[in-house]
């Protein structure tokens, strides 16, 4: 019964054209990712050849090439900005789409009025959105590979390949997260319109206003995927910033930034800890998703647009 | 088939403070095609949402095939086809998708072969292939009978069937409404506003009354006992009274 709730709902997603559109602009920056690592990595790189010229012309040494040792996951170092982004973006859409069909058209009356259970079906949406999920990630994480590759000419060892699939692996338990948001909205609204801008306001409050406190308000440090805390004497960012390890989309970038390198080292556990914050959102979410499903009358529609 | 095939005793539904059910009794035998009669807001798709178990009732028991729709909702579904006011199914698949959806939902056996089946019978083969979101009303309501249908229900709710169809569109339902009872014996529950489809298609009738069921019996009985008016329509004026 899930699997078949799941199948109809992926079904139906692959022909909504907002979905796909959504979908699209998420690849087409995957693979810009790769591009604009790339062309970071040769401004720099000219920028020290000339450097050195100059240097050498002057009879002085020249300090190592700063890439020399740099990583190659490295370059894709812009795709834990653009997951938050644009990637929550989409999930939030998946979950809301996932929704609202059976709740607007009254298909959910159908679908109770047969012999299905509340929880099969909750969990089948569950299914259906995180199997989306992680066949975009999948294709992700080939776009990535492949920019490395041909844009970069890097070939990535089977360490960076297994770096790279526990990045995207982050990525589906974070966009899950948002993929719940969208359908929990639906289900606690009585209009579509409002479903979709609660769950838009719940992305601007965990991607933008909460890091912007827990950071010291810091303007560039919800975007700066290897941002530190900026130290302030202002007294109150002083306690907001003691959130900080329970800002799901900072911690999100920051356990990403260990994963593709791109910040200092830390144990395996320190990285564990990051993660679970967005374990826990994640669960509740699901709990939230499974009592309002038990709960909504399925018996009224809530309105369209 | 033990037991009739809908049964309310003292059924009370409210929405907060509004009782829009009051205490309602009554049963439905199998094979019967059963008109519901009512008002706008006379609590008749209140009725059918509680006996396709969307919702519990206030007070009282219902039970539909035997089963109680509170206790044993699953037992319930799987006897009933419902078909509700709007058919809306999924607009971005085809008729045989939606429907295969809901044969799996049903636990079909072989959904495909019902669903090719179902359509034949309903003569809608032609509709298919065809995505939901082009169809026009008659279209939509045909898939919709397909779906409730398919899963061969022993009883089948019908909730303003007729609302938005064409002549030629009420006149195909209700050979079809004929033709399942007849083939099939499906006992058939329709809240309807059409009072000459009743007439027609009916068995028996119920009116409803601002939640108060105030008449129930057969069409042969009732128009013995009405003999001087000349329709159906004069008769549930008569019932429902001026102020209705």
């Amino acid at each position: 019964m899930i699997v078949t709730i799941a199948g109809q709902q992926i079904v139906s997603l692959r022909r909504q054209r907002i979905f796909l559109g959504l979908l699209a602009t998420f690849l087409v920056m995957t693979a810009l990712a790769g591009v604009i690592g790339w062309s970071s990595h040769n401004t720099i790189v000219r920028a020290y050849d000339e450097a050195v010229r100059v240097l050498a012309a002057a009879g002085k040494p020249a300090p190592p090439n700063p890439f020399t040792h740099k990583p190659p996951l490295s370059l894709l170092s812009n795709m834990a900005i653009y997951i938050p982004l644009i990637g929550a973006l989409v999930a939030l859409v998946l979950g809301h789409l996932s929704m609202t069909d059976d709740q607007s058209s009254g298909i959910g009356r159908l679908v109770f009025s047969r012999p299905v259970s509340r929880t099969s079906y909750v969990l089948g949406k569950m299914l259906g959105a995180g199997a989306v999920i992680a066949l975009i990630l999948a294709v992700s994480t080939v776009v990535s590979a492949l920019s490395l590759l041909v844009v970069n000419g890097v070939v990535p060892s089977i360490e960076e390949l297994g770096r790279l699939c526990l990045f995207y692996l982050l990525a589906w338990l974070y966009l899950m997260v948002f993929a719940l948001v969208g359908m929990v909205t639906v289900l606690m609204t009585r209009r579509q319109s409002l479903a979709l801008l609660s769950a838009l306001g719940v992305w601007l409050v965990l991607t933008f206003a909460v890091p912007q406190f827990t950071s010291g308000a810091h303007p560039t440090s919800s975007l700066n995927p290897v941002s530190q805390p900026v130290s302030t004497s202002q007294a109150f960012f002083d306690v907001t910033a003691k959130a900080r390890p329970y800002s799901v989309s900072e911690q999100y970038k920051e356990a990403s930034a260990r994963i593709l390198q791109t910040a200092g080292a830390e144990s395996t556990f320190e990285t564990v800890k990051r993660v679970l914050p967005i374990v826990v959102l994640l669960g509740g979410l699901g709990l939230l998703a499974v009592i309002l499903v038990r709960r909504h009358d399925y018996s009224r529609s809530i309105a369209g647009e | 088939m033990e037991g009739p095939a809908i049964e309310l005793r003292g059924v009370t539904h409210r929405y907060d403070v509004d009782e829009v059910l009051h205490s309602i009794d009554l049963t439905i035998e199998h094979g019967e095609i059963f008109g519901f009669l009512g008002h706008n807001g006379a609590g008749k798709t209140t009725a059918i949402n509680i006996l396709t178990t969307l919702i519990t009732p206030t007070a009282g028991a219902a039970s539909v095939c035997g089963h109680d729709v509170v206790e044993e909702r699953i037992a319930v579904t799987e006897c009933i086809g419902y078909l509700p006011a709007e058919v809306r199914l999924y607009p971005h698949m085809t008729a045989a998708e939606n429907l295969e959806f809901f044969a799996k939902l049903s636990g079909v056996p072989e959904p495909r072969v019902a669903v090719a089946e179902t359509l034949a019978y309903l003569d809608s083969t032609d509709l298919a292939d065809r995505r939901l979101g082009s169809f026009s009303t008659g279209m939509r309501q045909r898939i919709g009978i397909a779906q409730a249908v398919l899963h061969r229900p022993q009883v089948l709710f019908l909730d303003e069937p007729t609302a938005g169809l064409d002549p030629l569109g009420v006149r195909q339902l209700r050979e079809t409404i004929l033709r399942l009872n007849q083939d099939l014996g499906m006992t058939v529950f329709m809240n309807t506003h059409l009072l000459s489809e009743v007439a027609r298609v009916c068995t028996s009738i119920g009116v409803l009354n601002h939640g108060n069921l105030i008449y129930k019996d057969s069409i042969e009985e009732t128009t013995r006992r009405f003999p001087d008016e000349a329709s159906l329509e004069d008769i549930y004026v008569l019932m429902e009274g001026p102020a209705a």
